[in-house]
């Protein structure tokens, strides 16, 4: 879970251009949205995607979106449910 | 880079020389990493112009022969039969006027926002001239590939 | 003020304005579901041409088919009194420039062509282009063309959006689901020299929200102010019509009604044509512009868009 943990911190920073942080910049329980790393809705639309890409899971209600992406580790969890890939 | 006249000293080149130019004079502005080439070259212009003056314009105007092509390619790159994942984050930038818009949301900028694809500056001249505004960034603002880009902006004001 | 003397619509739903208007009230829709037409695409519901249509020679047939429309005369198109103005968001496989200065050297026009990139408000924006430079006495005429041919590029930056509706599209409805692409070609040809009768191009404005790249603004502040613009001087009960962007998606539609609420218009009757022939991009604001004249007769028409990148356009045209 752990190392599932970090390697999706780094495709975060990849796939939503975030120049100059790393994985420890990001608190695995902070949220995604709003307050925490101040994500917005195409943001959103890409982390669906990169679920898609790198994990095989297709989410098809952005709506469904919003429990999962709470935070890294709520969407961590998910992966690990749900990958197929 | 010439900016007022002067020649600005840079050490980096192409893509490099922008996110040398954002540190030096922005900084504050993550959202920057976010655009593509050619917002981030007509950011950069507009930034500095705009924070030169200490006045922010009515009206946005810029042209190009090129459109959005750097983006367009860049966004095929995430459809490619048999490694389709379309990229959202890229596909909002495949519009030349999503710079306009990027300058105007830097500055709140609620007047005219207007791109043009045309063949020579003086076209765009032309149309300006005949665009009512009280002040305006205007000018071209064309990008081919990340190292290969080309802007010239002015502030105008009408009395 | 400018004058309109021609125009025309080519879409999968009929060859030329008067077509297209009989075609929308037969109560027929260009929208059709598809599962192959795009590879890799997921199936989806747009109005396309039964046979894939090449860009340059559909622009021709459209700017074509709006001359042979103008009663007694023609428009001078190799004179340098003529602009050719083109409204287009993709072009010709990515390519604006190139595709427009074929058109004008078809029409052997000796002037650079000037293609307006404004998102989905290029279609408004373009009228209002043609409008000042013919005010500003640089031409006599402007033909004005937008179009826009559906590619795999397109729906698939749609689809990861996720703004598409799976279903023929439901603007205005507390069901809507999202949008439809389309495609077509229109044109509409504007000159200076007076005219007795016929439409009139009378106001245009174009606001930016500076709210979001492609959600537009909670309240509507750029359409809302393009509305504000447009009707300077004339009051609510002198306006018969407001043409809305209408794309069915949430958030596009409670924008346009907030807009239309807080310029005081909310009495007027509107229209909304997507659900005839989808989102045809570059050439929505044409052919919004050519029904809403038809539709009308007479009066007085407000036709309105906004699009990505934050931008808002409409123009007022009024008949007597």
């Amino acid at each position: 879970m752990e190392q599932l943990i970090e390697q999706l911190k780094s495709q975060i920073i990849e796939a939503l251009n975030f120049e100059d942080m790393t994985p420890a910049d990001i608190d695995t329980d902070a949220p995604l949205f709003g307050e925490g790393l101040g994500l917005d809705s195409i943001d959103a639309l890409e982390l669906i995607m990169l679920m898609d890409r790198e994990y095989g899971i297709k989410l098809a209600d952005p709506k469904a979106g919003k429990a999962i992406f709470q935070s890294v580790r709520t969407m961590a969890e998910y992966i690990q449910a749900n990958r197929t890939k | 880079m010439i900016f007022d006249g002067r020649t600005i000293a840079v050490e980096q080149t192409g893509e490099k020389m922008l996110v040398e130019l954002y540190r030096r004079y922005v900084g504050d502005y993550p959202k920057f990493f976010k655009m593509d080439t050619l917002c981030r070259l007509g950011f950069i212009a507009a930034e500095m112009l705009i924070g030169a003056e200490n006045d922010v314009p009515s009206a946005i105007i810029l042209a190009n022969r090129s459109a959005s092509i750097k983006d367009d390619r860049d966004y095929l790159a995430t459809i490619s039969e048999g490694n389709y994942y379309p990229s959202p984050a890229l596909f909002v930038y495949t519009l030349p006027n999503i710079v306009t818009g990027e300058i105007a949301i830097r500055h709140h900028v609620q007047g005219e926002t207007s791109f043009y694809i045309l063949d020579t500056p003086q076209q765009l001249d032309a149309i300006i001239a005949a665009t009512p505004f009280e002040s305006a960034l205007a000018g071209w603002c064309e990008c081919s590939t990340k190292d290969n880009f080309y802007a010239k902006l002015q502030l105008i004001w009408n009395n | 003020m400018v004058y309109c003397i021609g125009h025309s619509i080519i879409s999968p739903l009929g060859e030329g304005s008067q077509a297209n208007v009989e075609a929308i009230q037969s109560g027929r829709s260009g929208l059709k579901r598809y599962s192959h037409r795009f590879a890799d695409v997921e199936p989806f519901c747009a109005s396309l041409f039964d046979t894939p249509q090449e860009f340059v020679p559909l622009c021709i047939r459209s700017i074509k088919s709006a001359i042979l429309t103008i009663p007694g005369e023609t428009v001078p198109c190799s004179s340098a009194d003529t602009i050719f103005i083109l409204s287009t968001t993709k072009g010709d496989h990515l390519d604006l420039l190139t595709p427009a200065k074929a058109i004008v050297s078809h029409f052997g026009n000796p002037n650079p062509p000037i293609v307006v990139s404004n998102a989905c408000t290029s279609g408004v924006c373009a009228q209002i282009t043609a409008k000042r430079l013919l005010e500003a006495g640089m031409y006599k005429y402007a033909v004005v063309m937008g179009c826009d041919i559906q590619s795999r590029f397109i729906v698939s930056g749609f689809q990861s959006f996720k703004a598409l509706s799976p279903d023929p599209c439901l603007p205005f409805s507390p069901e809507r689901a999202g949008l439809n692409l389309g495609e077509a070609a229109a044109t509409i040809i504007y000159t200076s020299e007076p005219q007795q009768s016929g439409w009139r191009l009378m106001a245009g404005s174009i606001h930016n929200d500076a709210n979001h790249l492609s959600a537009p603004s909670r309240t509507g502040e750029g359409a809302f102010r393009c509305l504000m613009d447009v009707t300077e001087g004339i009051l609510p009960k002198d306006i018969n019509l407001i043409g809305v962007h209408g794309t069915a998606t949430l958030y596009n539609d409670a924008m346009e009604l907030a807009a239309i609420e807080r310029a005081g218009l909310k009495d007027i009757p509107v229209s909304a044509l997507k659900p005839f022939f989808g989102h045809t991009m570059g050439a929505a604001g044409i052919i919004e512009t050519i029904i809403g004249m038809l539709m009308l007769k007479h009066g007085t028409f407000i036709k309105m868009l906004s699009g990505f990148g934050g931008v808002n356009a409409a123009i007022r045209l009024t008949c007597e």
